[in-house]
């Protein structure tokens, strides 16, 4: 039994602090702001990562990827999440956009999206959620109709949609017949968010800038050239992108980084705050390694081709539930500092703690909410008895 | 990376899992209360029979870890044996050893033997002996007084305790109960019917499951991991066998809570066992240090020797670093 990953993988993750270290700006809390400057950043280290080959790093070498192992994949979510995320919009084209093209694509889709994906020279943004369909996805409305001379007009709505605003590319599902059985029927489009029709609103929210969007879709007009995989078939490429995305993000790093840098910040005052936060402190710390340990009990299961989807659960259950503790104990820590955005006359950390709070609040929600995983959980450790 | 077990331990625990079913299971704890002397006279040698007495944790992680799994299957059995102490004794030649509140030295079966070393979180050790019989409370049937004989307040004359190693083993003997615990709530939500339905198809009910199973394989990733770390990381041992021992006790009131709350009166019998698991675990998760207590003192451990993490070194690193 040995939980070292090993010389490559530590060499990645000094290599990768590296980077950060010298080109991403000391406060820089991500691509999700009013800033211009942040999503430059983003760009530009995107481009740094992909000339050294990190982008795509985990990605097959046929598709221009390094081949990496499934270790070296974690060490770089772990250190891109933990320094809020560099790579900004574009880890979803690396994380998931791009693998599900590699398996549902056209030759010609692989071969104009791949490499622009892992160039670092595109974002994208994801379609999925509608203001009736969120955890129950299959139940979206957006309907692609077949346009008689060729490919299909789209005409809905949709939510959440991060980036939606930064993005030059949609992957978009879509309605394309009504079945009896609501997961058939649904069509997914590669979509270019500069096609005539596509409106995008800005929501406002707790979250920060450019989280939450509604896009909208009148009549927009698509090639048949356009559709992901088989027009019917939507349901099986959203169950291989959640796939990608079972391990999630590496929320237990920056949850790691922040407890330890509050803690040094704080120098003196540390002493002084009660006994009752400096215990619920510690006890995170030890919830944090063991939402580390229980992800790479998933990582493991995955490089041996073995992944169990309640296990994928409950390491997301844990390290979601720890985010939100974590980022109650750092909000609580700083007292009257933590109305804090980075800009106040007494910053903290650049404003992280008030940065991470509001994000942690989606912790439980994105990508499959805690109900969703609660469920997947029961419903194998009942069947198991 | 390796995360798995040795074939030895988990043989080794798969051995002693049969040997205690065939013996009875959870019954030998009922039975012990009736006739506390079959402890000595049945458990013993059962235990010397599969070689439990001669494993010696010390020697090297693989026998560790078979220690370990002997551990994590006796707490699954509410085993009426001091199965850690035995094992991080250092051989059996020597006397068992227990983690004790100094205030009030107690150790659960220290009426097994005439001989004990007491131990402090802080490294301090005792010799000390049982003072009567076992107190016979409901949440402590062979808890026993202790009294101190020598070396008060002291180390010297006698050998180290392996604090970490003890911790470590009791954090595994912890997560034995709950995943016991944990399967009897799952068997009879499945099998009770209430509203004409089995209980397993309310969602509430579902997921209390969800959360005691998301807390039981949490505890069990971070007893591997610690007893990895135990070899590894010599210098912070004793912060990674307090973070285990803290997270096994909060682990412990939440599943064992769940699972009387699912289970319903039946639980709270004597003929169910997971009264009998709820009540033999208590002396484990008292006696030396409840929740609160360990927290402070892995608060303590962790201002002195570092919290090893991503963003964190332990003492082991730092040391590593400076060479």
């Amino acid at each position: 039994m040995d939980y070292d990953l090993g010389e490559q993988a530590e060499g990645l993750r000094q290599r990768l602090r590296e980077l950060v270290q010298e080109h991403v700006p000391e406060g820089f809390l991500g691509a999700f702001t009013d800033d211009p400057e942040d999503l430059a950043t983003t760009q530009r280290f995107c481009k740094l990562l992909a000339a050294e080959g990190l982008l795509a790093k985990a990605w097959p070498a046929e598709y221009g990827g390094g081949g990496s192992s499934v270790w070296e994949q974690t060490v770089v979510r772990e250190e891109m999440w933990a320094h809020h995320e560099p790579r900004g919009p574009q880890y979803m084209g690396i994380n998931w956009v791009g693998p599900a093209i590699m398996r549902f694509g056209t030759p010609e889709q692989q071969a104009r999206h791949l490499p622009a994906i892992s160039a670092g020279d595109v974002i994208w943004c994801q379609g999925f959620s509608e203001p009736d369909a969120g955890s129950d996805l299959a139940s979206l409305k957006t309907r692609a109709e077949p346009d008689p001379a060729g490919g299909w007009r789209i005409t809905g709505q949709k939510v959440w949609t991060s980036y939606a605003l930064m993005a030059q590319w949609c992957i978009l599902a879509a309605r394309t017949s009504v079945k009896p059985v609501k997961h058939a029927g649904i069509t997914m489009f590669l979509v270019p968010m500069d096609t005539k029709g596509i409106t995008v609103r800005p929501i406002p929210n707790l979250l920060g800038p450019h989280h939450l969007n509604e896009l909208f879709l009148d009549d927009v007009r698509v090639g048949p050239e356009d559709v992901l995989g088989e027009v019917g078939e939507g349901w099986s490429v959203i169950r291989e992108a959640l796939k990608f995305e079972r391990i999630g993000i590496a929320r237990y790093a920056r949850c790691d980084r922040l407890l330890t840098l509050l803690r040094e910040a704080l120098g003196e005052r540390w002493a002084g705050l009660p006994a009752a936060l400096r215990a619920r402190w510690t006890r995170a710390r030890v919830h944090t390694r063991a939402a580390m340990v229980l992800a790479y009990r998933v990582v493991d299961a995955q490089a041996k081709g073995v992944v169990d989807d309640a296990d994928a659960s409950v390491a997301r259950v844990a390290a979601t539930l720890c985010d939100q503790e974590v980022a109650e104990v750092l909000l609580e820590a700083l007292g009257a500092q933590a109305a804090d955005d980075g800009h106040t006359r007494h910053p903290v950390l650049h404003g992280a703690v008030e940065d991470h709070w509001r994000y942690a609040q989606a912790a439980t929600v994105a990508s499959g909410t805690i109900e969703i995983q609660r469920m997947l959980v029961a419903r194998a450790a009942l069947a198991a008895r | 990376m390796n995360l798995e077990l040795p074939a030895i331990a988990s043989e080794f625990g798969a051995t002693a899992e049969r040997a205690f079913a065939d013996a009875g299971g959870v019954d030998l704890a009922r039975r012990a209360e009736a006739r506390p002397e079959i402890r000595a006279q049945e458990l013993a040698p059962l235990l010397d029979r599969l070689g439990a007495l001669d494993l010696r944790v010390g020697d090297d992680m693989d026998t560790a870890l078979a220690g370990a799994e002997l551990c994590r299957v006796a707490g699954r059995n509410a085993l009426p044996y001091p199965v850690t102490g035995v094992l991080a004794s250092g051989g059996n030649d020597r006397p068992p050893v227990v983690l004790v509140d100094p205030a009030l030295p107690r150790a659960d079966h220290g009426d097994l033997f005439t001989r004990w070393r007491l131990a402090a979180v802080d490294g301090r050790v005792w010799e000390g002996r049982p003072e009567g019989r076992p107190l016979g409370t409901e949440l402590g049937p062979f808890v026993v007084d202790m009294s101190v004989t020598s070396g008060a307040g002291r180390s010297a004359d006698l050998p180290p305790v392996d604090v970490p190693m003890l911790l470590t083993l009791g954090g595994w003997q912890t997560l034995g109960t709950l995943e016991r615990a944990l399967e009897l709530a799952v068997q009879h939500v499945n099998a009770r019917h209430q509203f004409g339905r089995p209980l397993a198809r309310f969602q509430a009910v579902q997921f209390q499951i969800a959360d005691a199973t998301v807390a039981v394989q949490s505890l069990r990733e971070l007893a591997r991991f610690t007893m990895w770390r135990l070899w590894v990381a010599p210098l912070d041992r004793l912060v990674d066998a307090l973070a285990l021992r803290a997270h096994a006790l909060e682990s412990a009131h939440s599943v064992l809570r769940t699972c009387h709350q699912l289970h319903g009166a039946i639980g709270f019998c004597d003929e169910h066992d997971l009264s009998i698991l709820s009540r033999h675990a208590q002396p484990l998760l008292r006696l030396s240090a409840g929740l609160e207590a360990t927290t402070e003192q892995l608060m303590a451990a962790i201002d002195r020797y570092g919290f090893d993490s991503l963003f964190d070194r332990g003492a082991s690193a730092r040391a590593a670093h400076r060479v």
